[in-house]
């Protein structure tokens, strides 16, 4: 191969300009400049807040990758405008470019660094994943990557077509609609479904983990504000997958107590009425719950929100 | 020395009598009345009836088991319906005649391997066995197939106008989605293999004819069944279940479910013989002196997505399969109360589906790879580099599948794995941008349209790859995964990548298929709003998703209704590109009509080096090849090949190289 | 000179003097029929590749849902899997009729076309009795087919083992049929005529290739059984 690209002796006429080096001048000062902005002034404002510990830790993920894209993005496209400007085509000019066929050191370089790039990514995306407890992601039924300080407040997560409802078994064991959560302690999510594959995604906690029917998918978080919650499904479920919303909250730890010692006193005649808690349901379980609902007069759809004009899914 | 003119017709086929002698040219066969020659409407013929057997068929197996509710309709009979009406469709067009005569040990005729005999427009509408027949028909069906997608996705876009009001219930939508989906990554998955890979690639080898005519003509004729059952499903309600199928949801679907699985796997099958075909013939059929260093980087980017289609398109007709089977003869595969798991079927998908986005990755790496060098006029950067990098992603790409489900519960410990697989993947990716920034290096860019459909391709896929890399990362695709976010990243890998791509290689090698020059300044117009609508479609919802929006919604949280509709416009605007590329299309190819010069772009690839569109036959004579197709600019570098090669070298180097390239 | 359309440089060199009895005709004709042998060659192992993923795809389902053996319905307790003799002689079927293609191999190698002509009819009679014993096991299922996991297995695999057994089998009649047509003593020594020997060849190429198939067949066949009606 022949010697660096700086170095192949110059086709034109006159000196011909260092290239390599004006490249890398306009590259820098851009390169640098969108750094900052990104550590500094978008980052922090990167979706999905900080929330909690999961969404923190996400938001500083997405603003570190963002940080090691930006070079890599900014010298793409500096490096192609500045060959588009300067090395058009001139009118007249027939000749042929130089041929270059390859460059050892330029090759060698490029793949060590994207290499390098590469792999630290992974490896700062693995320590993310394991550092906050799974990052939010659904773990399966036997998480590896568990918050330390003591038993986490468990909530189970029950999808189906299509609304989720939130089953607390260390509060007896009843369900509701809304998701509350205490702040400043840690939250087990066992989300499961009862009839097709769902995904439980609270967009602020970031929290992310499919329902499945008959599996049991831990996630893990700690808020760590108070503040609203959005919970949405993020995974095609049929007919009304698009209003498959509930709102929740996160609230003081006081305040929680007290709306669960509630809920748990009002509910407990229809709580009897449940399947006994589990970690996955048998669908046939569901015509059970639908007539607890109702009896309680508790969800929003209570079978009627959907309308009979809607035709039965599937 | 005098060239012989030999007639085109290098080889009979297996199943020929042997008898001794070579049997007597004869009177050429009788030619039958159109309507008695098989063609297009034999085959509808064909599969009218096989759907009506097939369906009664079902209807009499399945008599005694209930009908699903309020449909009238069985799934065996519409299942059994579709796979006799494909069979009918080909044994309509012919598909089976040499098999059958093979079968009774009568000779088989070679009459259409090495140009179709007859000329016109009719043999584009039989079951021709001319691999440049084909690619042509292939052309204008992919662009069919691609339109009707992109029909589909302007209706998408027009009920995501408003958050509120509502053009399309919620079921018509999520039909439409799914019917957009499954076309466009289904039928698509040979828009560039199917046209341009059949029609060019031998030219590109120096072969005058494909390794087996007769699985490439059919993989073509399997696409339009695949595209009208899978239309059909509208007619039972569509599915509800996007192009991914998850069960149980696509188990329980209504009968549009039968026609989604059926249709993917009769296209499974044809992609698999798309690419069984093309790998044959790139490693047997190669010119005397086409070494492996000298396969120009297009036949290096078909050669490896033909390996994914061949190993990774089984998976995929294997699970709809089971699929089938569990809607109609209630196997329990993705039942867990019965001993399956709908974790089977993501699995399954995944591990074709995987596959399935470089096989519409790949090939757009190689026409811009192609184009660069033209319109730098210097050699490819790293050569060695490019093949490295597009076989680094062929292998690749089967471990990373599991990345479509980090946040499923399958497999947890698994995911440092298989986020390293997938960043790994990003290295052999870049190596595509190494040699594109080389090639600038110095370069006389030269900004034909051709040229810069490549560069729209580079700009895109950049921030399509690096999109890529942020969802590779499981912490950060806890917030993007199933978002619009993940849209926007495939649509500017494929839209962005593969369809600029496409575009550019239309433009570049239309003048060679078709002797037709496609109108430059419409060719401008048509990229440079391309371009900034594409753009400003799907640059904003890498925002929306974030946001918090998810795939496949019809409804959508207020505050995003202002960004929704810019997207909306812009895609309306990105349609209207398109429009100019038909109008370009139809009007270069139907009405102007302006004769191409030989060798528009001065390319050294050795498909210019003959006349545009290429005789029957490709070559004269096999050609010898010489040296490499990107040798611009080097003094004294030797012609691509030698078109008229003295006599005597073909069968030396033949004998020599075909046991070398064998073993290679 | 590079890029430009140009009428084919002739060699600068004078052109050597062609082999004897070379034409143009006949040395393509070599050439195309070469690369005809190798595409048979290469093309059976790729179909293999490819078949590997198919039937790969099946023993995954296989001992995924073995593995995850969900609601203990895997192979529950009690459960009466297909009939172990038919899944035997299926097997053993294939395999024989394989094993005596294979033999009558070696025989036409050695230029005895005839015992290969008995030996293939012999194993076209074979792999139709085990497709048909096949068809025979599923129209008598001893079980639903959603009855268990593994019945699913079952019940979704064996028709897919069939219809490429099926296919083969058609193969190896068309072989048979064009073997027909070659004159016996075309395989012991060369025919006259280089579109004798070209026909001949490519016999030889298609039935290697067929071979190749059949025996891989064979091993599916063996890796069915066992995981059907060994280890079930």
């Amino acid at each position: 191969m022949t010697a660096a690209p700086t170095a192949v002796p110059a086709a034109g006429t006159g000196r011909e300009p260092n290239h390599g080096l004006r490249i890398v001048a306009i590259w820098l000062p851009i390169a640098l400049a969108a750094d900052l902005l990104i550590w500094f002034v978008w980052g922090p404002h990167l979706p999905p807040g900080d929330l909690s510990n999961s969404a923190a830790s996400q938001q500083s993920d997405l603003t570190v990758m963002a940080v090691l894209a930006a070079p890599v993005m900014a010298f793409v496209l500096v490096f192609a405008g500045y060959a588009l400007v300067v090395w058009r085509h001139r009118e007249g000019d027939d000749e042929d470019g130089p041929p270059i066929h390859g460059n050892t050191r330029v090759s060698v370089a490029w793949i060590a660094i994207t290499s390098a790039l590469v792999l630290s990514l992974a490896v700062f995306g693995t320590a993310e994943l394991v550092n906050p407890a799974g990052a939010g992601a659904g773990e399966g039924n036997t998480p590896i990557w568990k918050p330390g300080g003591g038993a986490p407040l468990q909530v189970q997560v029950i999808a189906q077509q299509w609304r989720f409802t939130y089953r607390y078994p260390q509060f007896g064991g009843f369900e509701s609609t809304t998701l509350m959560l205490p702040v400043g302690q840690n939250v087990q999510f066992n989300v499961t479904s009862l009839d097709v594959i769902h995904s439980f995604w609270a967009y602020q906690l970031g929290v992310k983990a499919d329902a499945n029917p008959d599996v049991d998918n831990v996630a893990y978080t700690r808020p760590l504000h108070t503040g609203a919650v959005t919970v949405r499904c993020a995974e095609l479920c049929g007919l009304w997958h698009a209003d498959m919303t509930t709102a929740g909250r996160v609230v003081t730890v006081a305040a929680f107590r007290g709306w669960a010692t509630a809920t748990r006193t009002q509910l407990a005649p229809l709580t009897k009425n449940l399947p006994p808690f589990t970690l996955t349901y048998d669908p046939n379980a569901v015509a059970q719950l639908g007539k607890a609902f109702q009896k309680a007069g508790l969800s929003g759809a209570g079978g009627q929100y959907y309308g009979p004009q809607y035709p039965v899914q599937p | 020395m005098t060239v012989e003119l030999q007639p085109g017709k290098p080889q009979e086929p297996g199943g020929r009598v042997p008898g001794g002698r070579q049997p007597e040219p004869g009177p050429p066969r009788s030619p039958r009345a159109w309507w008695r020659r098989p063609a297009v409407h034999t085959g509808v013929a064909g599969a009218v009836l096989g759907y009506l057997l097939g369906h009664l068929l079902g209807n009499f197996i399945a008599h005694g088991y209930s009908q699903v509710q309020n449909s009238g309709q069985n799934d065996y009979a519409i299942v059994l319906g579709y796979v006799l009406g494909t069979v009918g469709w080909l044994a309509g067009l012919g598909v089976f005649n040499d098999l059958l005569r093979q079968l009774a040990g009568r000779p088989v005729h070679a009459a259409e391997e090495a140009g179709d005999s007859s000329s016109g427009l009719a043999r584009y509408f039989r079951y021709s066995l001319d691999h440049k027949v084909v690619g042509l028909q292939y052309l204008v069906g992919m662009i069919g197939y691609f339109l009707t997608g992109g029909l589909l996705a302007m209706a998408i876009r027009t009920e995501l106008l408003s958050p509120s009001t509502h053009v399309f219930s919620s079921a018509a939508y999520t039909e439409i989605v799914g019917e957009h989906g499954t076309m466009m990554m289904m039928m698509l998955s040979s828009i560039i293999l199917g046209p341009l890979g059949n029609y060019l690639m031998p030219l590109m080898i120096g072969s005058k004819r494909m390794a087996f005519p007769r699985i490439e003509a059919l993989s073509f004729w399997l696409t339009p069944a695949a595209y009208l059952i899978l239309l059909s499903g509208l007619m039972f309600g569509g599915f509800p279940f996007g192009w991914t199928g998850y069960a149980p949801l696509s188990v329980e679907a209504t009968q549009g479910a039968d026609a989604y699985a059926v249709a993917f796997g009769v296209m499974g099958i044809s992609l698999i013989l798309l690419g069984f075909n093309i790998i044959v013939t790139i490693v047997c059929y190669r010119a005397p002196g086409m070494r492996w260093s000298r396969l120009p980087i297009f036949v290096w980017a078909i050669l490896t997505t033909s390996f994914l289609m061949v190993l990774a398109a089984p998976v995929l007709v294997g699970g709809m399969y089971m699929m089938i089977t569990d809607r109609t003869v209630q196997t329990a595969f993705f039942t867990s109360d019965l001993g399956g798991s709908s974790y089977l079927w993501e699995n399954l998908f995944w591990f074709f589906g995987h596959p399935e986005v470089y096989i519409l990755a790949l090939p757009g790496f190689g026409i811009v790879c192609e184009i660069l060098p033209v319109f730098c006029r210097k050699p490819l950067f790293g050569y060695r580099i490019a093949a490295a990098g597009m076989v680094g992603v062929t292998l690749l790409s089967f471990f990373v599948w599991q990345h479509h489900l980090f946040d499923s519960g399958i497999n947890p410990d698994m995911r440092p794995v298989f986020m390293l697989t997938t960043e790994l993947i990003s290295i052999p990716t870049g190596f595509i941008f190494l040699v594109a920034l080389g090639t600038f290096w110095k370069a006389k860019i030269r900004f034909s349209v051709p040229m810069l459909f490549a560069l729209g391709f580079y700009f895109n896929f950049l921030i399509g790859g690096i999109s890529g890399v942020f969802l590779s990362d499981v912490p950060a695709d806890t917030t993007e995964h199933g978002t619009f976010f993940v849209m926007a990243h495939f649509h500017y890998t494929i839209m962005g990548g593969l369809v600029f791509a496409f575009m550019g290689g239309l433009y570049y090698w239309l003048p060679k298929m078709m002797g037709i020059e496609l109108n430059q300044k419409l060719g401008k117009i048509h990229f440079w709003t391309m371009f900034v609508f594409f753009n400003s479609t799907f640059l904003p919802l890498f925002a929306v998703g974030m946001a918090g929006q998810p795939r496949r919604v019809y409804t959508y949280a207020r505050s995003l209704e202002t960004l929704n509709d810019w997207v909306s416009i812009s895609a309306f605007l990105l349609g209207g590109s398109i429009l100019v590329f038909v109008i370009n299309f139809v009007w270069s190819t139907v009405i102007a009509r302006v004769p191409a010069p030989g060798n528009p772009w001065r390319s050294r690839g050795l498909e210019w080096q003959i006349p545009s569109p290429p005789p029957p036959g490709n070559f004269t004579v096999v050609p010898v090849v010489l040296s490499g197709p990107y040798e611009y600019g080097v003094a004294g570098a030797p012609p691509v090949a030698d078109l008229d090669p003295p006599l005597g070298v073909i069968s030396r180097d033949s004998l020599g190289d075909a046991a070398e390239q064998v073993e290679v | 000179m590079s890029g430009t359309l140009s009428p084919p440089p002739s060699s600068p060199a004078p052109p050597p003097e062609p082999p004897e009895g070379v034409t143009r005709a006949a040395e393509e004709a070599s050439f195309y029929h070469e690369a005809a042998l190798n595409a048979a060659w290469t093309g059976v192992r790729l179909a293999i590749g490819g078949l590997s993923f198919g039937f790969g795809c099946f023993v995954f389902a296989y001992f995924y849902l073995r593995s995850l053996n969900s609601h203990g319905m895997w192979h529950p307790a009690g459960f009466k899997g297909p009939q172990p003799w038919a899944g035997a002689l299926i097997m053993a079927l294939v395999v024989v009729s394989a094993l005596l293609q294979y033999l009558g191999l070696t025989r036409i190698k050695g230029g005895h076309k005839r015992p290969w002509q008995l030996a293939a009819l012999a194993a076209l009679a074979l792999g139709l009795a085990a497709v048909g014993l096949q068809v025979w096991e599923l129209l008598n299922l001893r079980f639903q087919p959603g009855s268990a996991g593994f019945a699913s297995v079952f019940t979704g695999a064996t028709p897919v083992f069939l219809i490429i057994v099926l296919g083969a089998l058609i193969w190896l009649e068309t072989l048979i049929m064009r073997a027909r047509a070659v004159p016996a003593i075309s395989f012991v020594e060369q025919p006259p005529t280089y579109a004798e020997a070209f026909a001949v060849q490519r016999f030889q190429a298609g039935l290697s290739a067929f071979t190749v198939l059949w025996n891989y067949l064979a091993v599916i066949a063996i890796v069915f059984w066992v995981l059907f009606y060994v280890t079930a």
